[in-house]
């Protein structure tokens, strides 16, 4: 392929990845009363509307919240697992691999449905929180496991051994050797936890208690009723949080994102 | 300093032993090889002394005190690995501050003694670069420095030159053993190169097939081998067989006396080093076998010869390039009955 054309060809494909955020972005600073592309005048009208609508931001911090809490226990139980499978899994490798990764394979509605019968059977019900976090580590989990298992594969068990004849106990061998080594691929998959966590609408659905609301879950909701442009603005909001998540982690962590 | 041993140490994996029983006992600052082709069992028995396997069976003592239940990072080595195993997120003086915040010494004592190690090491002044910004021999010292710094009982280097090239290699030979010399601490150095082990070791162990077949400086180990395994393995070495009659071997070189119990009529097996066999031109007059060149390598300081005894034998015969013979010139060989070595009788 000709240097010229593949350029034109990666332009293709990024307007055709970042054109309908851009459409979002820009409906968002509509002036009228109807969520229209082009929009009719400029404004931060609906931004306004958003940020005084208490339903929209305790839906807001409820997804921040669980999101938070995914990325915290799916990262450090994800870690565990890609530390067991490239280390010590031996013969049982393959098999981890596909039950790590089985919750990405399974259709999110059945895994949503399952879960909601679950839930119940064991009591937990849905008035609080735990079941959803549970469902939202549950599918978020593969992301972390297959990032950090990447970044494993690149670290020297002699790495440990060395820090161990050096005197390194298990657990510092993990804190100073093996965790800053493999801390790529651990906040790659926590990025990816936190932002699927924030974005996940199937499981959030069913597994939400009477009067809880996440903030796709309420904007859903909103759409089926209303059709102003508070969506967009919603909606723009939620992506520029999320690209704060990655860029700000990158800034403080140091983060060198390979596989985005 | 520590001194060394191990009794009757066995690994067993489950599919009869990797080491077999073997007992060594290393004295304080001496410098021991384990020489063997590959799964001969000198790595297992490494690991084993490092603690990174645990024995089957047997005991390993440092200074009279079994060690076999202590865990490694409690166990007081300092190992260099094949790869070096620097941490590569770190630098060379965090490198070699690790094992010493370990130890939990004071800073301006740490400080002080990277100091020194760097100044051992030749390595002043890089403290500052990443494992990365190091060439292999400069990783090699580091690795070094980052076993010797905590000032362990023992210096466990597996294989540690394999990675580097020929010239390097042979400085490092001389680097690691002056510097063994120096600190004088307890070494044990797992090599399958038989030059490497000779040249550094105090002792060699020879080991086949998890058990050890000879123990011993390394000129024992390369003009007294215990059998034809050790001879073979430890530099060329061309075997003559003669019948054994009234203490004497009869070979194509002439009569050999032997020392030992063979009895007469026996066929004995002898070895001999290429380099001690002399050839001389066939008119000189002198008393040897009449041999034919078949062809010869020279290599700068040295000249390879393949010879054919009259009894259709070959033997293979290294010279100093002083007087050459072509291919097919007919020449004397003659070999001092006293670098004869019986290996024992053909089976």
């Amino acid at each position: 392929m000709s240097k010229p054309f593949f350029t034109v060809y990666c332009l293709i494909i990024y307007a055709f990845l970042l054109a309908p955020i851009a459409v979002v972005v820009i409906a968002s600073f509509n002036a009228g009363a109807f969520l229209t592309f082009p929009p009719q005048g400029l404004s931060f009208r609906w931004y306004l509307v958003f940020f005084n609508n208490e339903v929209f931001m305790r839906a807001i911090r409820t997804s921040l919240w669980i999101a938070t809490l995914t990325m915290v226990i799916s990262g450090i139980i994800g870690t565990m697992a890609a530390m067991f499978y490239v280390t010590h899994a031996g013969k049982l490798k393959e098999t981890v691999r596909v039950a790590m990764l089985a919750p990405l394979l399974l259709p999110e509605v059945l895994t949503a449905i399952s879960l909601l019968f679950f839930v119940y059977s064991v009591g937990l019900g849905t008035q609080n929180l735990v079941g959803m976090i549970v469902g939202h580590v549950l599918i978020t989990l593969p992301f972390v496991f297959i990032n950090v298992s990447a970044s494993m594969e690149s670290y020297d068990p002699a790495w440990s051994l060395a820090a161990q004849s050096l005197g390194a106990g298990r657990f510092t061998r993990f804190r100073r050797i093996m965790l800053p080594l493999i801390k790529p691929g651990v906040i790659g998959g926590c990025l990816f936890a936190f932002i699927i966590s924030f974005d996940v609408f199937t499981i959030s659905f069913m597994l939400k208690g009477v009067g809880m609301s996440t903030l796709p879950i309420q904007l859903f909701d909103y759409l089926r009723t209303n059709f102003t442009p508070e969506a967009a603005a919603v909606s723009t909001c939620s992506i520029v949080l999320t690209m704060a998540v990655v860029v700000i982690s990158e800034k403080v962590l140091g983060l060198r994102i390979h596989r985005f | 300093m520590t001194e060394v041993s191990i009794e009757k140490l066995t690994k067993d994996y489950g599919q009869g032993p990797a080491v077999n029983s073997i007992s060594i006992r290393i004295a304080e600052g001496e410098f021991i090889s384990l020489l063997g082709p590959s799964g001969c069992g000198k790595t297992t028995t490494l690991k084993m002394i490092a603690g990174f396997e645990d024995a089957t069976e047997g005991a390993i003592r440092f200074d009279g005190r079994d060690v076999v239940h202590v865990p490694v990072e409690k166990r007081d080595i300092g190992m260099v690995f094949q790869n070096y195993a620097l941490f590569p997120h770190m630098t060379v003086e965090k490198n070699l501050a690790f094992g010493l915040e370990m130890r939990k010494l004071p800073k301006d004592e740490i400080r002080t003694r990277i100091a020194k190690v760097l100044d051992m090491v030749q390595l002043t002044g890089y403290s500052e670069r990443y494992p990365r910004q190091l060439s292999g021999g400069q990783q090699q010292r580091v690795a070094l420095a980052r076993a010797l710094v905590i000032e362990p009982k023992i210096l466990l280097l597996d294989e540690p030159l394999a990675n580097l090239d020929a010239k390097l290699r042979e400085e490092m030979r001389v680097f690691i053993r002056d510097l063994q010399r120096r600190v004088g601490i307890t070494t044990v150095y797992v090599t399958h190169d038989q030059a490497e082990a000779m040249t550094m070791s105090d002792r060699v162990v020879v080991m086949f097939g998890g058990r050890i077949a000879q123990i011993g400086t390394p000129s024992d180990i390369y003009e007294r081998p215990a059998n034809l395994e050790v001879a073979e393995f430890v530099g060329q070495v061309n075997i003559i067989r003669g019948k054994v009659g009234n203490r004497v071997v009869s070979t194509a070189f002439g009569d050999v006396p032997v020392s030992g119990d063979f009895a007469d009529g026996a066929e004995l097996m002898l070895a001999l080093r290429p380099e001690a066999v002399e050839l001389l031109p066939i008119n000189s007059g002198a008393t040897g076998a009449p041999a034919k060149v078949l062809s010869s390598y020279y290599s700068g300081s040295l000249v390879d010869y393949r010879l054919e005894l009259a009894t259709g034998a070959v033997v293979n015969v290294q010279t100093f390039p002083r007087t050459r013979f072509a291919d097919g010139d007919q020449v004397l060989v003659h070999a001092p009955s006293d670098r004869f070595w019986p290996l024992g009788i053909v089976a």
